[in-house]
């Protein structure tokens, strides 16, 4: 057996080394610099130094390495849904860890391998691949997660979602196990040629199970019902920057592993027998996740809720399996990173150092307490809920135009019908905000303090949601891109 | 071994089949060998007790039989005889299976040593890897003890033991990991055969000093003997242990022992090569006497390398101990692996382990300049870990310098004197 | 007994069969037992009935390896946190009043699979076992797997800055 030595396409994987490499520089500044921030503003250079790489790499031909990983248009439009939750996850951290002492170097580390590894499941296309990259932004996730490990709402989340994603992992990898054990590869294109018609292997009932617990891997990583518990405590209990970062990321990276998957490998395998469970679980995430967000007196509670059904909203897009329904995940995708962190920015600000200020009453008034704030805020909520003319509203209709499209508009209906739920619990902090007079307590609260890189993420994602709202073409565009290599 | 099961079969007895032949030779092998190992036990505590006494300006046992010999019989007896006691509230299977796990797990690392030319209990391409997993029962055995007593002192010693043998296993796998680089293989045959020419202990002196030092933190012996350091901690993880139990435990460690100077003889010492000499080359019966009298002499002179550290040195610390391994051996060993490769790597041959592989760019030195390139690099590496860990301690001292001089003794006397 | 022939003793299967005894017994002992302790130690028996499958598959280097870091590493480990908790000799229950819920869910899980692996027309590759799994693995680990290989040296990375950050005690200027 002669060693060949394998000749590497490193510019597959350029973004994601980019990523890297500057997370290893992050630690070696940390030991040497006193100022924590600066370490912050260095991982914001790193992250717009991957945005020019995807940039020059988009739009160019699919450059694979190994058989591994690549880097389509597909990926490289996550890649930018990475690196902007990434990029506002630390603007909101840079003020948030100040607050609460909290500003270690090896926040922005582990922010960045995380980063990383969401990137590497977008770009793989082989099912070991997507592990690795599932469990370093996973690991990374859990003890981001704990680091106020010291308060125990905290640790408690960071333990919580350690275990569960344990266990998800655990599903996955027996799923993978599986998988390999029917069609003999862990390669998604090889995996998708044994399901070709002409190999007679459509319903294997191996390759269906594995593919099963596939799904239940990734619907804990998305927080999808019935694998939703983990989330609103893990989301209530971690440092608010760190819930804006993995409610987006961590989402949009198992879908963006999953729709790989379902696409490439399994195409009518999924559709003959999966779709149908697939599509019921849509339509539960979204009720569920929005008649507990119903429930809630906690603001931040209520987005963890509110990020559940979300998680919905998109399998909506997942469920048909087909072109049009990717780019509507994608646009989702990208919208929501810019919705979602700007609300997590607003209660982050909101949020008291001993993690109270996060209650509906503590935004009693707060359109004349701060009026950009609620502004910004209110917003956010009205994009939230899809409200025209906001860049949600976008993103809802191209999910649910792919299962018109697909026949399937009962699902549509579903959503539309949850959207008009959500908009109670949505507008209830609008409420607050704006017709309630501020209670004594938090008039008595001390100030709330705007610092600067808390005003840029607001101010982008606020600039972001209106503008892409106004003018989604560009938007449109760059979704257009994300085809498949 | 071969020979033996051929004359075997030539017998022609029932039920004799080449396969059951072999099963049967291999199990007189191993039977002799889980017999001898234990057996060691009493040449090796006499030898102990003498050398330790010589040290000690003693003379040692000298009662019970010529020179004292019969004096490891007679502790066997007393050992035998005494009462098996089991603590009130531990727990009993736990208990009565962990003396026997300590045994199993140092004895079955005989099963892959080569004793001699053709004579090697398993040709495992492997043995390497089986050295360390096998090590690992003898920790397993060590944390059953220590919790099933349920005795703190023993819970204690577990701890301790635990920390202890976790760190050291780290330096020990990678130097194992360097001598499989230069050997091109992992199991053990190959790698004696691979120091034909030269022993690794000459072209890689401080391999094998981090891999005896490991090793003897491994077993458990002196200076790093804080299992059973008396006066912190009774007897450590077998407090609770009496009579035969007891015993095992002792059996155990002394085979541990008794194994890794085996391992040092065999990994860094050529094994049953010896200089200007090709014992293989021998007539048939010769070749494996003279291999096997060749690796016992190796052998025993690290056991008394063993005995003479324990009758000089002075017990560490826990804290230096753990100091010692993570911050100074770790790095070591780390800065070596690469070290190392990156030699091996340079006067590759072109083939490893049977496959080609692009010679390196200094490979027509041959066997002679990757010596001498092991050496350099060896040395080299000794020579800055000595320097930094030399600024180290000047720098640590010069702070408790300061921190003294910095103290005014009358400011001091009146803080103490407050009430 | 003329006929008796030792060697046609299907000593592969009465392993296979030892073996399967070990992993499974262990692994009801895992969650059976009421004491942590016994259970890890349980699980160490598993692992051990899990290396021999690997000895039969003739994957000497994965045996020893599961050995090694299974068997020697994490559940040694275990065992370590277990003797740190505040009561390692207690004798609890381990379950709590949903355990009848996740039996079902587990019971469900268990028919799905059994019936599967009935369903299913198993490969069966009749090449002969690989000879030197050790030189095929690492070659196959530098080769065609170099990536996943790579990319486990971040994911090391990570979760060793995670540990040392989460028990890193407080230093002196944060006191």
């Amino acid at each position: 057996m002669p060693i060949e030595i394998p000749t590497l396409n490193v510019i597959a994987l350029a973004p994601q080394i980019v990523v890297v490499v500057t997370a290893l520089v992050v630690m070696a500044l940390d030991i040497s610099l006193t100022d924590k921030r600066v370490v912050g503003y260095v991982s914001l250079l790193g992250l717009a130094a991957a945005a020019v790489v995807t940039f020059a790499l988009l739009g160019g031909p699919a450059q694979a390495i190994q058989q591994m990983a690549v880097s389509d248009g597909y990926a490289l439009v996550l890649n930018l849904v990475f690196i902007v939750t990434a990029a506002l996850a630390i603007l909101v951290a840079l003020g948030y860890l100040d607050e609460r002492e909290l500003q270690h170097g090896e926040y922005y580390a582990l922010l960045l391998f995380s980063t990383a590894g969401m990137m590497l499941m977008a770009a793989a296309t082989d099912l070991i691949v997507v592990f690795m990259g599932l469990e370093i932004m996973s690991v990374a996730l859990y003890i981001l997660a704990a680091f106020n490990h010291r308060q125990v709402g905290s640790g408690e989340a960071g333990m919580k979602y350690f275990i569960l994603g344990a266990f998800a992992s655990a599903f996955f990898l027996y799923g993978v196990a599986l998988l390999y054990g029917a069609t003999g590869s862990t390669n998604l294109h090889a995996i998708g040629e044994w399901f070709s018609p002409d190999r007679g292997n459509l319903g294997d009932p191996l390759a269906l199970v594995g593919l099963g617990l596939l799904l239940i891997g990734f619907a804990f990583k998305v927080a999808a019902v019935p694998f939703q518990w983990w989330t609103p405590d893990v989301y209530h209990g971690a440092p608010t920057s760190v819930t804006a970062f993995m409610s987006v990321g961590a989402k949009a990276a198992g879908f963006a592993a999953l729709v790989r998957i379902l696409m490439v490998s399994f195409d009518q395998a999924f559709t003959l027998d999966w779709q149908l469970v697939l599509a019921v679980l849509a339509v539960l995430t979204m009720t569920v996740g929005n008649i507990a967000a119903l429930a809630q007196k906690d603001v931040k509670r209520m987005l963890a809720y509110s990020s559940v059904a979300h998680a919905g909203y998109i399998l909506v897009g997942v469920v048909p399996a087909t072109m049009t329904g990717v780019k509507g995940v994608l646009f989702y995708l990208m919208a929501y990173a810019f919705m979602n962190i700007g609300a997590f920015a607003v209660i982050a600000v909101l949020e008291h150092r001993d993690a109270i200020g996060t209650a509906l009453s503590d935004y009693a008034g707060l359109s004349t307490r701060k009026p950009f704030l609620a502004l910004a805020m209110a917003v956010f909520m009205f994009s939230l809920t899809g409200i025209p003319p906001f860049v949600g509203f976008w993103g809802k209709l191209y999910v649910f135009r792919a299962a018109v499209e697909a026949n399937m508009s009962w699902l549509a209906v579903v959503g539309v019908i949850n959207s008009a739920i959500s908009a109670f619990y949505y507008l209830s902090v609008v409420v607050q905000m704006y017709m309630r007079t501020p209670t004594d307590e938090t008039a008595a609260a001390p100030a709330l303090r705007l610092s600067g890189p808390v005003v840029v993420t607001l101010a982008l994602a606020l600039v972001a949601t209106v503008v892409l709202g106004l003018w989604p073409t560009p938007l449109v565009n760059l979704t257009a891109l994300g085809i498949f290599g | 071994m071969q020979g033996i099961i051929e004359y075997l079969v030539s017998l022609n007895l029932p039920l004799l089949t080449e396969g059951t032949a072999r099963f049967l030779v291999l199990l007189v092998v191993a039977s002799i060998v889980a017999v001898v190992a234990p057996a060691s036990l009493i040449i090796l505590t006499w030898l102990e007790r003498k050398i330790i006494a010589r040290i000690q300006d003693r003379i040692g046992p000298n009662r019970a039989g010529p020179f004292g010999l019969l004096q490891a019989v007679a502790d066997m007896i007393k050992m035998f005889t005494k009462e098996d006691i089991t603590p009130a509230r531990a727990d009993r299977i736990v208990y009565n299976i962990a003396p026997g796990l300590a045994v199993f797990s140092s004895v079955m690392s005989f099963a892959v040593i080569p004793f001699a030319p053709g004579f090697v209990g398993t040709r495992l391409n492997v043995g390497l890897l089986y050295i360390v997993a096998v090590g690992g029962l003898g920790t397993l055995a060590i944390l059953m003890a220590g919790w099933s007593s349920n005795n703190k002192y023993s819970l204690l010693g577990a701890f301790r033991s635990v920390a202890m043998l976790l760190t050291y296993e780290i330096p020990m796998v990678m130097m194992l990991v360097i001598v499989a680089m230069a050997a091109g293989s992992m199991s053990l045959a190959d790698i004696v055969d691979a120091q034909r020419s030269m022993w690794y202990a000459v072209s890689m002196p401080v391999v094998f000093l981090v891999f005896f030092f490991a090793g003897i933190a491994e077993v458990g012996r002196s200076p790093f003997d804080l299992i059973e350091a008396e006066s912190e901690i009774i007897a450590g993880f077998h407090t609770e242990y009496s009579g035969i139990k007891f015993g095992m435990f002792m059996i155990g460690e002394y085979v541990h022992m008794f194994a890794l100077s085996f391992f040092s003889a065999v990994l860094f010492f050529g094994g049953w090569h010896i200089p200007f000499m090709d014992v293989t080359a021998l007539p048939a019966p010769w070749a494996a006497i003279i291999g096997l009298i060749v690796l016992l002499v190796k052998v025993f002179f690290f056991v008394f390398v063993m005995m003479w550290f324990r009758g000089t040195l002075p017990r560490f610390r826990i804290d230096q101990l753990l100091d010692f391994g993570w911050k100074f051996l770790v790095p070591l060993s780390l800065v070596l692996l690469i070290g190392v490769a990156f030699v091996v790597k340079l006067f590759s041959p072109g083939s490893s382990a049977g496959i080609p592989v692009p010679p390196g760019p200094l490979s027509g030195l041959g066997i002679a300049g990757e010596v001498v390139g092991l050496l350099v690099v060896n040395l080299a590496i000794a020579g800055l870990a000595m320097a930094v860990v030399s600024a180290l301690a000047r720098r640590s001292r010069n702070k408790v310098l300061r921190a003294i001089s910095a103290v005014e003794p009358p400011a001091a006397v009146t803080a103490q004197s407050k009430p | 007994m003329p006929n008796f022939d030792p060697s046609q003793i299907p000593l592969v299967s009465i392993v296979f069969w030892v073996m399967t005894v070990f992993t499974l017994g262990g692994a009801l002992g895992v969650v059976t037992s009421r004491n942590l302790f016994h259970a890890a130690l349980y699980l160490i028996l598993s692992f051990f009935g899990v290396t021999g499958y690997y000895v039969l598959l003739s994957a000497g280097f994965l045996a020893m390896v599961q050995l090694m870091v299974y068997a020697g590493a994490i559940a040694i480990l275990i065992l370590f946190a277990i003797m740190f908790s505040r009561r390692p000799m207690a004798h609890e229950s381990q379950a709590n009043q949903q355990w009848w819920l996740s039996l079902l869910l587990a019971l469900a899980l268990f028919v799905v699979l059994v019936v599967v692996v009935g369903a299913v027309n198993w490969p069966v590759s009749d090449a002969a076992p690989a000879a030197d799994t050790v030189t095929q693995l690492g070659v196959a680990l530098l080769g065609s797997y170099l990536i996943p290989f790579e990319v486990v040296a971040v994911l090391l990375s990570v979760a060793m800055i995670g540990a040392i950050f989460l028990a890193r005690e407080k230093t002196e200027a944060e006191e």
